[in-house]
């Protein structure tokens, strides 16, 4: 290792045992990269032969993308970081806590499960740095905040979570040659995408692939055409409140916003197999209606990340593209944007696992990762010239010019209904049943949840 | 390497250590209570009534901590409140009556609780008979072991795509709409439609648990002393009389054994639900109810109560196996 | 003893047909997996798996070389090539430029694309374009052409899971446990099951419904105080946890099959042997074991695909490092984070599944009760 570190390492190494150097991704000092946010960190800790694990929802790609991030800590505090990525995450995250041996820090893929487990005093705050960092240095600092801040097992409200890593919903991906072929446009307000959805269905075909099938998560890709929904018809105080049950689920804004996915989901002629085949078709399964030959759909509402589903070989931005799932011209709402994240939790006290967290805030942390694929980032003091690729810039524009950004409502709501009877409610809607009956029935869990 | 010696030596250990157990403990109960002097008598009564408990020490001592510890544990959740802080009384088992998902999952496991084991039996002694008297026999049995060797997650898996619905003029990949299409039928979404998908989901377990039911019954089945078939034979039975009146009644306990495992391999089912339809479309059981309520809805008292329910099902078996036990000591 | 009646010949015909019959039924889904372990994901999810087995006609989209690769050819710019060199074998029946019309040329025709190119596909897949100005943007013209391909398969799903890091390591671990899991309940069950069979004490009747009672324990509730359990009694996670808590499930069932098999053996025999003096101890070892061994190699069987195939015992009681990782773990990292690569699990299955098999006919002879009819008689 000595031998390796004096070979490839740059003279500041040289502070703290840099013994993991080799493993950089990008050589410390080249590039645009914000390297003195490095330097500084790596002039503060020496953590030699402290070891900590983390647990985390991401696999494969993202496994090697995250520990290509890890490699810079290690190799300016000396520490030993240990990422475990689990297909189960949730299961084993809440089963290691309960009987004792957590893991230092867990990625936790929805606040909600942090929520209950903040609950149990299984996670421990942020430290009171880290939070006032994020109000300062994310944009809409204080939302992200807010998101993870609930009562801990005391009762007493504390910040327990700090974002890293977000995606955008609110995407509606094409295939640009389809458009051109039949003289489509862009739409730009929910009017026009109405109106080219008809557009479509008069010139013989399907305008939308729409799958809800996802396991034993099926109905979740309805719930988030519900919150963007909710989004482009009600003010964001009123998602708030939704999302909290002030606004109850069975509230006429609510069935509204179902109803406007209804609007899609459940007419025949707009989408590709017709409405009975909407919940059974697997959401990995239906982007691929864009396609084929000739396209059985021309439009996919889903999140940032399926394009690990398409076909392989297709080049975003040219074979397959994205437009912002649009608002409506005449409600007033601006442009309101629907997002995810994933949030560090501190499961164990110690020294190198908050100093883990406290790389996580240099923007050399980001930059890593997004100057590769997959990442989206609030923090306004990287370089965004580092994206690795233009589709990444163009999502990164979404979230910059979206004059409201909420998180996905359903990773907020108690796990009961959030990943629960609202996925099962939205597949009953999609079979048949009424938007007020599917609401009430969501409502009754929820009441007999408290 | 190292772990590798460490499992062989925890095999040598382990092994050898039962037999030394039940060898030492045997020596030293013959020691204690010697099969001779004054007390022959009074010894041997004793030896006897104490050897049991001998034999059946280990096995005791690995059920109490692993399954009767967790058992008790589940009763105390089952009247907790969600994070098992709270006393809550029968809250939970309030809670269950009275909700539609809960009974939708009783009434499915009733159903399951009849289909599959049936089936899955019937199947079983239909290719462990018919295995047994082919050439091929042993490759025919392994055809049919082979998705006992699946994983739960893997059968589903094939099952998914057999029954997978494309739109009509589209290129079908599920086996089952293509031969529906093939006949002139309309493709259709199979797992959406009530009751049918029950069955559909049904067919994977049978599919799994034949290859169950034929190993054991058919070990059985050559277990039969064979002077009394060939006296049937000599007898002039025909081939379908020897199977029905002279094999199935000599190895039914062994068909009871078979049914009774496959109903309790039924109580507990989730991963095919919950890997196929997660409960939906009407076919929730009370094993992924139960599941759902654990991991998704972090809910350990409802979560528990439904466990409950599970145990309490499966009382009636319980009390025919007393039942049965008793009749053989007589 | 097939012979012995006359007839007999019909009869046999009907149940080899029969047995053939059942097999076919049983292993088409397999089969259906097997098949599409061959196939690439795309593949998988545009055509069912018996159709790979022929040539079939599909409609597909190729995209021509990029304009930056077009060569000057007597004051033309030139693209061509062939459609299968990316595509599978096959011969074209017809070609289109527009994803509204992709069938609409017949081969051979010279066409002219709505950018004012020239076209021409042959139905050997070679294609050229031409153009009189130099061609326009980044990437080649999209092609759809509709031909009959012929079947095509690909090893490459195999390969990624062979060589999936720690796969080995995976194997080793899986091992490790399954092997030690399957044999230390068989033996602590043999015992109890003898007591349960043939010896008499007050409660024997509760002890045997308590045990299939204990089948039905759902397992999901156990593990959190079970690792309590372990981390309290300095266990951990560890090997021997895993092996504890693997017998612990399975002995449930391991009790209730050899004693139910074990009650069934013919009593005059262990009568006899008491007679003659034998200890319990002597008779379970000298004659209900050996007499057992259909029923133990049955439940060995069962026992170890059970600890084979398991994937939440391993990571609860041994943890989900890379280093304690037990194969099926490994081969759920595969498949991603979404769980979307059904070629990867297809493949998965038939590498995971071979051991259980050979395990299964290698304990086959076992499960014959001739080869022990000897010591009986």
């Amino acid at each position: 290792m000595k031998a390796k570190f004096l070979a490839g390492a740059a003279a500041f190494a040289l502070l703290s045992g840099a013994a993991y150097a080799q493993d950089l991704k990008f050589p410390i000092g080249e590039g645009a990269f914000n390297w003195d946010s490095y330097k500084a960190f790596d002039e503060k800790y020496n953590l030699d032969g402290q070891k900590i694990t983390v647990l985390g929802p991401w696999l494969s790609v993202d496994q090697e993308l995250f520990t290509s991030v890890i490699a810079y800590f290690e190799a300016a505090t000396g520490a030993d970081v240990e990422y475990i990525g689990a297909e189960g995450f949730e299961q084993q995250v809440v089963i290691d806590a309960e009987a004792g041996s957590p893991p230092d820090i867990a990625v936790f893929p929805q606040p909600g499960l942090m929520r209950g487990m903040a609950a149990k005093g299984q996670v421990l705050p942020m430290s009171p740095e880290i939070v006032q960092w994020t109000k300062d240095n994310y944009a809409a600092g204080q939302s992200w905040v807010d998101l993870v801040s609930f009562p801990g097992a005391d009762g007493a409200a504390n910040t327990f979570g700090f974002f890293y890593k977000v995606d955008v919903k609110s995407l509606v991906w094409y295939v640009p040659e389809n458009f051109e072929d039949a003289g489509y446009a862009v739409p730009t307000t929910m009017e026009e995408l109405k109106a080219l959805t008809d557009q479509i269905v008069a010139d013989g075909g399907t305008p939308w692939c729409i799958g809800l099938g996802s396991g034993g998560a099926t109905g979740w890709p309805a719930t988030d055409w519900v919150e963007d929904m909710m989004l482009r018809t009600t003010t964001p105080e009123n998602y708030d409140k939704w999302v909290s049950n002030e606004l109850k689920f069975n509230d006429p804004i609510v069935v509204n916003a179902i109803d406007q996915f209804g609007a899609f989901a459940k007419n025949d002629a707009y989408v590709s197999g017709g409405a009975g085949s909407v919940a059974s078709t697997d959401f990995r399964d239906s982007p691929k209606g864009l396609f084929a030959s000739p396209p059985q759909c021309y439009m996919h509402r889903q999140a940032s990340f399926i394009p690990s589903f398409f076909p392989e070989g297709t080049v975003i931005g040219e074979d397959a593209d994205f437009f912002y799932f649009p608002a409506f011209a005449e409600q007033d709402l601006g442009s309101p944007v629907l997002g995810a994240g994933t949030t560090m939790g501190l499961m164990k006290e110690s020294e190198t696992g908050r100093a883990f967290i406290e790389f996580l805030t240099t923007p050399i942390a980001h930059e890593v990762w997004m100057n590769q694929t997959g990442f989206l980032t609030p923090h306004k003091g990287v370089n965004t010239d580092l994206y690795g690729d233009p589709t990444l810039k163009k999502m990164g524009d979404i979230l910059l010019n979206a004059t409201t950004f909420r998180f996905d409502g359903s990773d907020l709501m108690p796990g009961g209904v959030g990943a629960g009877v609202f996925w099962t409610g939205m597949v009953d809607y999609v079979g048949g049943k009424s938007a007020q009956e599917v609401a009430d029935s969501i409502q009754a869990t929820w009441d007999s949840l408290q | 390497m190292e772990q590798f010696f460490g499992a062989a030596t925890t095999i040598v250990i382990g092994v050898g250590g039962c037999l030394l157990y039940f060898f030492l403990t045997n020596l030293l109960l013959g020691r204690i209570f010697p099969a001779s002097g004054p007390n022959i008598s009074r010894n041997i009564n004793r030896a006897n009534a104490i050897r049991p408990w001998l034999f059946l020490f280990p096995a005791l001592i690995l059920l109490a901590l692993y399954l009767v510890y967790p058992l008790f544990w589940s009763i105390y959740l089952s009247v907790m409140d969600a994070n098992g802080r709270e006393f809550v009384g029968l809250y939970n088992y309030q809670w269950m009556v009275s909700d539609p998902k809960f009974l939708e999952s009783m009434r499915n496991n009733i159903l399951w609780l009849i289909v599959v084991p049936a089936f899955s039996t019937f199947f079983g002694l239909l290719a462990a008979a018919l295995t047994d008297r082919i050439r091929w026999g042993n490759f025919a049995k392994a055809m049919i072991f082979m998705p006992m060797a699946i994983s739960f997650v893997g059968a589903s898996v094939i099952w998914k795509f057999v029954y997978d619905f494309r739109p009509e003029g589209q290129n079908q990949i599920g086996l089952l709409n293509a031969i529906v299409e093939a006949f002139g039928g309309a493709p259709e979404t199979w797992l959406t439609h009530e009751i049918v998908n029950s069955f559909l989901l049904m067919v994977v377990l049978i599919w799994i648990q034949t290859g169950f039911a034929m190993v054991i019954l058919s070990a059985a089945l050559r277990g039969i002393p064979e002077e009394t078939v060939e006296a049937a034979i000599l007898d002039g039975a025909s081939p379908l009389q020897l199977f029905f009146k002279i094999k199935v009644p000599q190895i039914w306990g062994t068909i009871l054994v078979v049914w009774t495992t496959i109903t309790i391999t039924v109580l507990k089912v989730f991963d095919i639900v919950l890997a196929m339809t997660n409960g939906q479309w009407g076919t929730q059981v009370l094993g992924n109810y139960m599941y759902d309520w654990l991991v998704r809805g972090q809910d350990s008292g409802r979560a528990s109560a439904i466990a409950i329910v599970i145990m309490l099902l499966v009382t009636p078996i319980m009390i025919w196996n007393i039942r049965n036990a008793r009749k053989e000591m007589r | 003893m097939d012979n012995i009646v006359g007839q007999k010949s019909s009869l046999t015909w009907l149940v080899n047909l029969a047995a053939a019959a059942l097999v076919l039924l049983w292993t088409i889904p397999t089969f259906g997996l097997l098949v599409s372990s061959f196939r690439d994901r795309d593949q998988i999810l545009t055509s069912g798996w018996w159709q790979s087995l022929f040539p079939q006609e599909a409609s597909v989209q190729y995209r021509a070389g990029a304009p930056d690769t077009a060569v000057q050819e007597g004051g033309v710019y030139v693209i061509s090539g062939n459609v299968f060199d990316e595509l599978a074998l096959g011969e074209v029946s017809a070609f289109g430029t527009n994803s509204r019309d992709p069938a609409a040329y017949p081969v051979g025709e010279t066409i002219t694309t709505d950018d004012g190119y020239e076209l021409t596909v042959n139905a050997d897949g070679s294609y050229r374009l031409t153009s009189a100005t130099p061609l326009e943007g980044t990437r080649g013209e999209r092609i759809f052409i509709t031909s009959t391909q012929a079947p095509s398969f690909t090893t490459e799903n195999f390969v990624k899971v062979l060589n999936a890091e720690g796969l080995g390591r995976g194997f080793l671990n899986t091992l490790t446990v399954s092997i030690p899991a399957t044999v230390i309940p068989i033996l602590i069950a043999a015992f109890a099951a003898y007591a349960l069979a043939w010896m008499e004490f007050p409660g024997r009747a509760l002890l045997i419904a308590a045990v299939v009672g204990l089948l039905v324990v759902p397992l999901q509730l156990a593990l959190i105080p079970l690792l309590q359990l372990h981390l309290k009694a300095g266990i951990g996670k560890s090997y021997m946890g895993i092996w504890l808590a693997h017998s612990a499930f399975g002995l449930p069932l391991a009790i209730y099959l050899l004693r139910n098999y074990m009650a069934g053996l013919p009593r005059d025999i262990i009568e006899s042997a008491r007679v003659d003096g034998a200890t319990d101890f002597q008779i379970f070892l000298r004659i209900i074991l050996p007499l057992s061994f259909p029923a133990l190699a049955s439940f060995a069987i069962f026992q170890f695909l059970w600890t084979w195939n398991d994937l939440l015992v391993a990571l609860v009681f041994l943890g989900s490092t890379q280093d304690q990782l037990v194969m099926t773990g490994q081969l759920k990292e595969l498949m991603g984070s979404r769980g979307g690569d059904w070629e990867i699990l297809a493949a998965s299955a038939f590498i995971s599944i071979a051991v259980p098999l050979a395990v299964f006919f290698a304990m086959q002879k076992y499960l014959v009760r001739g080869l022990l009819a000897g010591s009986v008689k």
